[in-house]
């Protein structure tokens, strides 16, 4: 008569499987939904307000000249000006027709802020003929700082301590609306 | 013999017996990688921007995500709003099949000296008018009782060769419209 097989070898070999079928559900779920409702355009924005005059704006310009910092990018150059004369006019050819050095624009700009550090907006008055992506290109130079820009330090009225500046000049307005050049 | 034979027929039933196991492991690290990846990436936007078909937009180094707003896509060949076709270009017959090819603004489309695009009026104050009665219809208020004001907000999503004078027309025709705040939408410069 044969001897009933040991069951001891079966019992060693057989091992505890973590039932991974539903953790691997919850994951297809949720690589789904995140592949769903994930973005891949990314799109950012630059804000700008439509220009407001008033006589009560107009006289305060007249009482207290602001620097009221302008770009008026035109066929072949850009120049940096202010109507008030707070600053030495600036006249800085194109790279090529159509597009505007930016980089000289922005350390042009950047100079201004550090004599400015308060100032926070700048006019645009664009020519016509000029192309969206130059357009972007220059709010960018006019309002973004670099990380390897110098930091520039202004004093934060509220709390009457020093502040690095965040954007060159963030409030970029078109003076060109109503039609003129 | 008959033992033996026995044993061999039990050894070839337990193999019959035992399922076929996909190898759940290497998948489960697989899945986590992909898992991982997406969500360090994932940026909930609350936004519902779509970009029109051909459209360039330029790259821009901002970093401000914009909120859902009103939009107006500019393509080089017409003006949608809502995601309807409310003008039409027309290209110079000089310029007829070339790259360099610029498309501009109807005369009949405009007035008010040119500045002010009338189909774009329209759309505009309509959905101004649509806006503020749902406002007035919403239980929100103010402090002071009254419905929340029109926001003004219009976001311009134009190809990057699309010329100020057309920008500058939709700025005009928006403000006459009561749309105050422009939002210039272009790609982030990190994606």
């Amino acid at each position: 008569m044969l001897r009933r097989p040991t069951a001891r070898r079966k019992k060693e070999v057989a091992e505890v499987q973590l039932n991974l079928v539903p953790i691997l559900d919850a994951m297809v779920t949720l690589i789904s939904f995140l592949l769903f409702t994930m973005s891949f355009l990314a799109i950012v924005s630059i804000e700008s307000p439509f220009p407001e005059a008033s006589p009560e704006i107009n006289q305060r310009k007249l009482d207290e000249p602001p620097l009221q910092l302008t770009l008026s990018v035109r066929e072949g150059e850009t120049e940096i000006w202010s109507p008030f004369q707070k600053i030495e006019s600036r006249k800085l050819p194109h790279l090529e027709p159509g597009k505007p050095d930016t980089a000289s624009i922005h350390e042009a700009l950047l100079a201004i802020k550090q004599q400015f550090p308060q100032e926070k907006q700048v006019v645009l008055a664009p020519h016509p003929g000029l192309n969206y992506d130059a357009l972007v290109g220059v709010m960018d130079a006019a309002r973004t700082l670099e990380p390897t820009d110098p930091p520039i330090y202004f004093k934060n009225e509220t709390t009457g301590m020093d502040e690095a500046a965040a954007a060159l000049f963030s409030d970029v307005v078109f003076g060109n609306l109503l039609g003129e050049e | 013999m008959p033992a033996r034979k026995s044993i061999r027929s039990r050894a070839s039933r337990r193999i019959k017996i035992r399922d076929f196991e996909l190898p759940l492991t290497s998948m489960m690290d697989m899945l986590v990688i992909i898992l991982v990846f997406l969500l360090k990436s994932y940026s909930a936007s609350t936004n519902s921007f779509s970009s029109e078909k051909g459209l360039k937009l330029p790259i821009s180094k901002s970093q401000e995500i914009p909120p859902d707003s009103l939009q107006v896509v500019v393509t080089p060949e017409g003006l949608n709003f809502e995601n309807q076709r409310i003008v039409q270009f027309v290209m110079s017959a000089d310029q007829l099949g070339t790259e360099a090819a610029t498309y501009s603004l109807k005369p009949e489309d405009l007035d008010e000296n040119g500045m002010r695009i009338k189909s774009l009026y329209d759309s505009l104050t309509r959905a101004r008018e649509k806006a503020e009665l749902l406002r007035a219809q919403s239980k929100q208020r103010d402090e002071k009782g009254q419905p929340l004001p029109f926001d003004g907000v219009l976001a311009i999503q134009a190809d990057q060769r699309v010329r100020y004078e057309t920008i500058r027309r939709i700025m005009y025709t928006a403000a006459a419209a009561g749309y105050k705040t422009f939002r210039f939408l272009a790609m982030s410069r990190e994606s």
